[in-house]
């Protein structure tokens, strides 16, 4: 009961505060304020194919306007197996300019990754598959939805109960909760898990792959969902929008850039053309009900 | 006077066996939402289970202690070099390990039992959902120390069943391919047992 008010509460001040897609396109701005967290989000882009090398000089020409500091990796990071040419091939190649520019990537596992990616440097997994970090007032938590075993579970609890009540609660993984993606759909078994914990330590975002396409979620019991599997896959055509979708876009290959400035979150999709799909402003919800360390 | 206390009594004990009904139900309900409770876990199949997990990872442990320490490297040929020195000494090291080593019969019946059970809760079809996520149930042949097909996706076990099955240290993990259950060396890559065909296929309802 007390989570379903919670919910609604934070559901229709969240509403009230985002500003809708496209509605204010030619006005989305990024503030680019000091000390603001930067970052991009990419989903299933290890490929190797041509699509995944123009997404990411995208990036790089993006960067420009929005000289982002690092990106989450929403799993199938490698879909050609965990050989080094696969390596090479599928992701140090195409993100070789952000790479020497000391961009650092944050990877998570998708259902084609080998856990010994893990142990790639790059990837900043520090050899665990899952674990957390924090830049600014943001707490990420990367977690492995392949295997969300109890010890996972716990883990997450007690990093999440540790975090400040002040600070932004990101997580990502591959598998997303929630999903009008006519492939796959949402993960419902995981949602019966991690939902209950993200609505108790009030996690604020959660970033997915897993479908090829890109589709934003109105906010679910106060959270906002993203999807972003299409930085290198796309299924052409392949979300079927619901009453769940506030946008999507499924025509293009796409990646999102966000800033955390404060109590904002600023976010824009831009397609591999270069064309800005979607954007927003999030007013991180209060979670006052959520359990103190 | 007294035929009021009767009328009282005989309320009483409707109410009460109302109660009762209502909470056994709901009891049902409950444990019907929870596939295999974790009182199961010490079924004696489940506990020779462990033992030989615990056997295998000091066996694990052991191998990998030989090799040099994997830490994170920039350079990939190292970690596919690790992985596959790790293998080829586990696999050289049991090399007369067969199916049903760890999943032993005994330990095979209990988790039938328990994914049967997960298939047919009201969470059933969360957890087809799940196996539905991976890849498609082709046909795969596996063998005991064989190193994981690279052509597969994993299958997500899902993760409900998962908080009911006997715990895994890190070096091991369940996973599904096609209708087997399979027991993986997630270091070495690394087949150790499976069992055949205990994932039921979707049923026509869905």
């Amino acid at each position: 009961m007390i989570m379903c008010r919670r919910s609604l509460v934070i559901g229709v001040a969240g509403a009230l505060l985002f500003l809708a897609p496209n509605q204010f396109a030619d006005e989305f701005k990024f503030p680019l304020k000091p000390n603001s967290v930067r970052f991009a989000a990419i989903g299933d882009m290890g490929t190797g194919d041509s699509p995944e090398y123009e997404t990411s000089d995208q990036m790089v020409q993006q960067r420009k306007a929005f000289p982002f500091d690092f990106v989450i990796m929403l799993g199938d990071n490698l879909y050609g197996g965990h050989s080094s040419a696969a390596f090479e091939k599928e992701f140090a190649s195409p993100y070789k300019v952000l790479l020497d520019g000391g961009i650092k990537f944050y990877a998570s596992l998708g259902n084609h990754d080998d856990a010994s990616e893990r142990f790639y440097k790059p990837f900043n997994m520090n050899g665990a598959n899952y674990y957390s970090f924090k830049k600014g007032n943001v707490h990420f938590f990367a977690l492995d939805s392949n295997y969300m075993d109890p010890k996972q579970l716990d883990w997450l609890q007690k990093q999440l109960q540790s975090a400040g009540n002040d600070e932004w609660k990101i997580c990502f993984f591959h598998h997303p909760l929630y999903s009008s993606a006519r492939k796959h759909g949402p993960a419902t078994d995981l949602r019966l898990l991690l939902e209950p914990i993200f609505i108790k330590y009030g996690v604020n975002v959660v970033f997915a792959g897993h479908e090829h396409v890109y589709e934003r979620i109105r906010p679910q019991n106060g959270i906002y969902y993203f999807t972003e599997g299409s930085s290198g896959q796309l299924r052409s055509g392949g979300l079927d929008r619901s009453s769940i979708t506030a946008n999507g876009f499924d025509s293009d290959r796409a990646f999102m850039l966000i800033e955390i400035a404060d109590q904002q979150m600023y976010f824009e999709t831009v397609s591999r053309t270069g064309t800005v799909v979607d954007s927003g402003v999030i007013q991180r919800q209060q979670s006052s009900e959520a359990a103190k360390p | 006077m007294q035929a009021i206390r009767r009328t009282s009594k005989r309320l009483y004990y409707v109410l009460s066996a109302g109660m009762l009904v209502v909470e056994a139900v709901c009891g049902i309900q409950a444990r019907g939402q929870t596939p295999a409770g974790p009182q199961d876990l010490k079924a004696p199949g489940f506990q020779e289970f462990s033992e030989r997990v615990q056997k295998y990872l000091q066996l694990h442990k052991s191998v990998e202690g030989t090799l040099p320490k994997l830490k994170s490297t920039s350079d990939p040929e190292m970690i596919e070099a690790h992985q596959n020195a790790l293998a080829r000494k586990i696999r050289a090291a049991r090399a007369q390990a067969k199916q049903g080593d760890i999943f032993t019969p005994a330990a095979s019946e209990e988790f039938k039992k328990a994914l049967s059970t997960a298939f047919q809760s009201p969470r059933a079809p969360n957890a087809r959902a799940t196996i539905k996520q991976g890849a498609s149930l082709k046909e795969v042949h596996l063998r005991v120390n064989q190193t994981y097909p690279k052509a597969v996706p994993n299958t997500s076990v899902p993760p409900t069943l998962l908080q009911n099955l006997p715990k895994l240290p890190d070096e091991i993990a369940y996973r599904v391919v096609s209708h087997d259950l399979v027991l993986l060396d997630v270091r070495a890559n690394l087949v150790l047992d499976f069992i055949p065909g205990v994932i039921p296929a979707q049923p026509p309802s869905e």
